[in-house]
């Protein structure tokens, strides 16, 4: 039993030390743990070689990044001299090949001068990850215990290669990870440096801005116009203290300009449109309005307005610069209203004007001379005297010679032939003058007479045609007129003639009284022819005529042609004459009569007023129903209120001599007319006299409807009442 | 019958024929007559209390012989009237002896007329 004790025995130490390798590879694992390959490589072959009393362990494996490997040697610390990992590399690759994942399991080889077994195992779980050799002079090497161990170890190792590799792409990320964040957080701090450069930069330009405001505020404040600081929104915020002292109120009042009456009320909209762009483009403000001075006062200001930038080019603020310009505006508007009313003065009056420098012939021409000459512009002597009508010619030079050469005023009328073969005539006056060297100058004025030359005699035409006109009245009026005008010295001489008779068969005859009798029957017969052959001038125009008459036309042709009459007596006459009148039927001359002797009427009234002005108006417009009404209203002495029916009566006159036609006539026309007249007092001053005609006939059809038209016969009464009252003895 | 004192006529027109003519015919005929040239003339004249008669125009301006006739008669002062008037209007006679006048005459009148106009005027006077 002896031998089987002791092997029993040496088996049990060698199962117990195999027990005790497993338990410290199994424990390698902690060692390595965190290690980087090499270093577990190191820990393994270092292991190996004392757990299986090696010679030699060799070990190679992939690298980290799995394209380079890690070749290792370990030998025991007998061999000598110490052994590089490559040769024993080499050496394998001699005998095995060079791929160690082909190498045998286990062999027996010549290494480095002796003869080895070797024992191979491949590591990883695919058994790609390397190769472990461990080699020793023993021949009975490998046994089962060996394998084991070296599998077991490699087992392990592969894993914490595996680990360190997990470990070294962690660190490798974790590295790579900081070197970005170093790299991020380098530029972060050169940003950061860059940012405190801006900000020092920009507080340098600030403080520079709030120096520059500070010079501009003591600037603003001494120069002799008002400024005015803005937000860039537009609000005021800070003025200078001569805007303060210009409008007397506080800076909170002036923020509140647009709702006050800083800025003149007309001027508001415009001076907003204007701000309101400027705040909104950024292009300058300019603007001329009128501000309200503490005396309650408006003054003329030109405000121009600048916005002030920062660096980055936004507005941070808007000066305003306010400039009094009252004189100037005042000046100019002046100025300008003279032009105005002179150029409207000279072409309302067809008049044209010129200054004449004799010595140097310069001439300045107004521009109402060039539209008289029609030639355009420039005059000279030579072309104005084309225009002279060639009979004027030589009146025209003689005028200008002795101008040139007396320098006495003059005045001449000469005619001009016009391309159109037109003539025109002008009125010219000059004034001589001298200038400040005593040169001599003449200040001229041409007048175009043409017009007022033509309608003057058109105007004489008319006014004789309405004479005759006025004296046209119906036959029945006439009649009672010839009566009448020829009665009164009828009854003279009758009387007379009776009476002389009476004197002469007297005892003794009143030879001397029938003499003075005789006398004065001669001297009224003679007046009855006199009526006889006026009353026959009567007859020059022709009797009445119906038709159809627009009283707006009829009552302006009255006003037109007397006007003179009413413009000689300071009679302002004003129409009111309705759209769209319909026609009245009628004698248009007798009609005309009665507006010309209702505005006769109302001049009468007026010519005491001298305290308020003589205003006449005439009216059109439809009556109610079908009629038309025209109204003449004065402002004179008005109507005494129970006179105003009698007006229209028989034996009512206010006035004395002649062939007047008076409201009784007109009465009886307007009657004859079917129509009405009557008067009444104004609201204000003075008195109303209106007529009322029905429309004509086709007018009412249109305008009304179906209306029957009654002839009104005109009885004697009416006649005998239109004589008596208006035609005096 | 023969007056010692000539009844006075009053002739009110604004016609000069007629105040020159008719006064010398009135004269003529034993009367006293005075012309006035209107009614406002005549009520001012101390005369008006004198005159018997008054022959007087029918339209006249100003006041006329209607007016003249309403205004003696507020006075009190009853003179009888005869009117004369240029216009030949039959309407005006009838209502002018309605309203109280002796008589209406259209110029021209006869001599006759008017002198029996006047003493009938005066008979009622």
């Amino acid at each position: 039993m002896g031998p089987t004790h002791d092997h029993l025995t040496e088996e049990i130490k060698r199962l117990r030390r195999c027990m005790n390798d497993l338990v410290g590879v199994v424990g390698l694992a902690a060692v390595w743990t965190g290690r980087a390959p090499s270093q577990i490589v190191g820990i393994l072959l270092d292991s190996l070689l004392g757990m299986l009393l090696l010679d030699v362990a060799y070990a190679r494996v992939e690298g980290p990044d799995s394209k380079t490997a890690i070749e290792m040697v370990r030998v025991a610390q007998s061999r000598q001299p110490p052994t590089r990992a490559s040769d024993i590399g080499d050496a394998l690759a001699n005998a095995f090949g060079g791929d160690p994942l082909r190498w045998p399991p286990s062999a027996r080889i010549r290494l480095a001068g002796s003869d080895v077994s070797v024992a191979t195992v491949r590591l990883g779980l695919r058994g790609d990850a390397g190769v472990v050799v461990a080699g020793t002079q023993r021949a009975d090497f490998p046994d089962p215990i060996d394998t084991l161990l070296l599998r077991v170890a490699a087992s392990q190792a592969a894993i914490g290669l595996q680990e360190a590799r997990l470990l070294g792409e962690q660190r490798r990320l974790a590295h790579e990870l900081d070197q970005r964040v170093a790299q991020r957080t380098t530029a972060l701090a050169a940003a950061n440096t860059e940012l405190k450069r801006e900000v020092t930069v920009r507080r340098r330009a600030e403080a520079a801005l709030r120096a520059s405001e500070h010079d501009a505020r003591l600037i603003v404040d001494s120069i002799p116009a008002g400024v005015a600081l803005l937000t860039p929104t537009g609000e005021v915020d800070d003025v200078n203290r001569q805007v303060l002292q210009y409008f007397g109120r506080p800076l909170d009042e002036l923020k509140n300009w647009v709702a006050s009456d800083i800025v003149h009320p007309e001027d508001v909209p415009n001076v907003v449109r204007r701000l309101t762009h400027s705040i909104n483009s950024g292009e300058p403000y300019e603007c001329e309005h009128r501000l309200r001075r503490h005396d309650g006062r408006y003054r003329w200001f030109q405000a121009r307005g600048l916005p002030l930038r920062n660096a980055d080019g936004g507005i941070v603020r808007w000066y305003i610069l306010l400039t009094d310009i009252d004189e100037r505006k005042r000046a100019q508007e002046a100025l300008q209203r003279g032009e105005a009313f002179l150029a409207e003065a000279q072409r309302l009056s067809s008049t044209g004007s010129f200054s004449w420098r004799v010595s140097t012939d310069d001439i300045t021409w107004s521009d109402e001379l060039h539209r008289i000459f029609e030639l355009d512009p420039p005059l000279t002597p030579a072309r104005i005297r084309t225009r002279v009508h060639p009979e004027d010619v030589h009146a025209f030079d003689t005028t200008v010679d002795r101008a040139r050469h007396t320098g006495d005023d003059f005045e001449c009328r000469c005619r001009l032939l016009m391309p159109n073969h037109s003539i025109k005539h002008l009125h010219v006056v000059a004034h001589a003058t001298r200038d400040r060297e005593g040169q001599l100058e003449y200040i001229a004025a041409v007048q175009d007479v043409t017009e007022s030359r033509v309608s003057e005699e058109a105007l004489r035409d008319a006014q004789q045609q309405l004479a005759r006109a006025a004296r046209v009245t119906s036959l029945g009026v006439l009649t009672a007129s010839i009566a009448h005008e020829i009665n009164q010295p009828l009854s003279g001489i009758v009387t007379n003639a009776g009476t002389c008779l009476r004197m002469l068969a007297a005892d003794p005859p009143d030879v001397d009284g029938a003499r003075e009798t005789a006398r004065r029957t001669i001297r009224d017969g003679n007046r009855a022819s006199e009526v006889v052959t006026r009353l026959r001038a009567l007859f020059g125009r022709s009797g009445s005529t119906t038709e159809p008459v627009d009283l707006n036309d009829a009552a302006q042709e009255v006003i037109m042609l007397s006007s003179s009459e009413l413009q000689r007596n300071r009679v302002v006459v004003r129409t009111e004459l309705a759209a769209e009148l319909p026609p009245v039927f009628g004698d248009r001359v007798q009609l005309q009569e009665v507006i010309l002797n209702l505005c006769l009427n109302a001049l009468d009234a007026m010519r005491s007023v001298d305290d308020r002005p003589r205003q006449l108006v005439v009216r059109t417009e439809r009556d109610e129903g079908t009629g038309v009404r025209l109204t003449v209203q004065d402002a004179g002495v008005g109507l005494d209120p129970h006179a105003a029916d009698a007006l229209f009566q028989p034996f009512y006159t206010t006035k004395t001599g002649g062939m007047g036609i008076g409201l009784s006539v007109s009465r009886s026309i307007i009657e004859n007319h079917r129509g009405r007249i009557w008067a009444a007092s104004n609201d204000g001053p003075g008195a109303s006299f209106s007529f009322s005609v029905p429309c004509a006939p086709q007018a009412v059809s249109r305008l009304g409807g179906p209306r029957i038209v009654h002839e009104r016969e005109v009885t004697p009464r009416a006649a005998a009442d239109a004589v008596h009252g208006g035609v005096s003895p | 019958m023969i007056l010692l004192v000539p009844s006075l006529v009053s002739v009110v027109d604004d016609d000069q024929s007629v105040r020159e003519s008719l006064p010398d015919l009135l004269k003529v005929c034993g009367y006293n007559a005075e012309a006035f040239a209107s009614a406002e003339e005549f009520l001012a004249s101390d005369l008006l209390r004198e005159t018997k008669c008054l022959i007087v125009d029918v339209a006249m301006p100003g006041m006329n012989g209607p007016d003249l006739q309403r205004e003696l008669s507020r006075r009190r002062q009853a003179i009888p009237i005869v009117y004369v008037t240029a216009h030949r209007d039959e309407t005006v006679r009838p209502r002018m002896l309605e309203q109280g006048a002796v008589e209406c005459l259209f110029k021209p009148f006869s001599d006759t007329a008017l002198l029996d106009a006047v003493m009938r005027a005066l008979r009622a006077g």
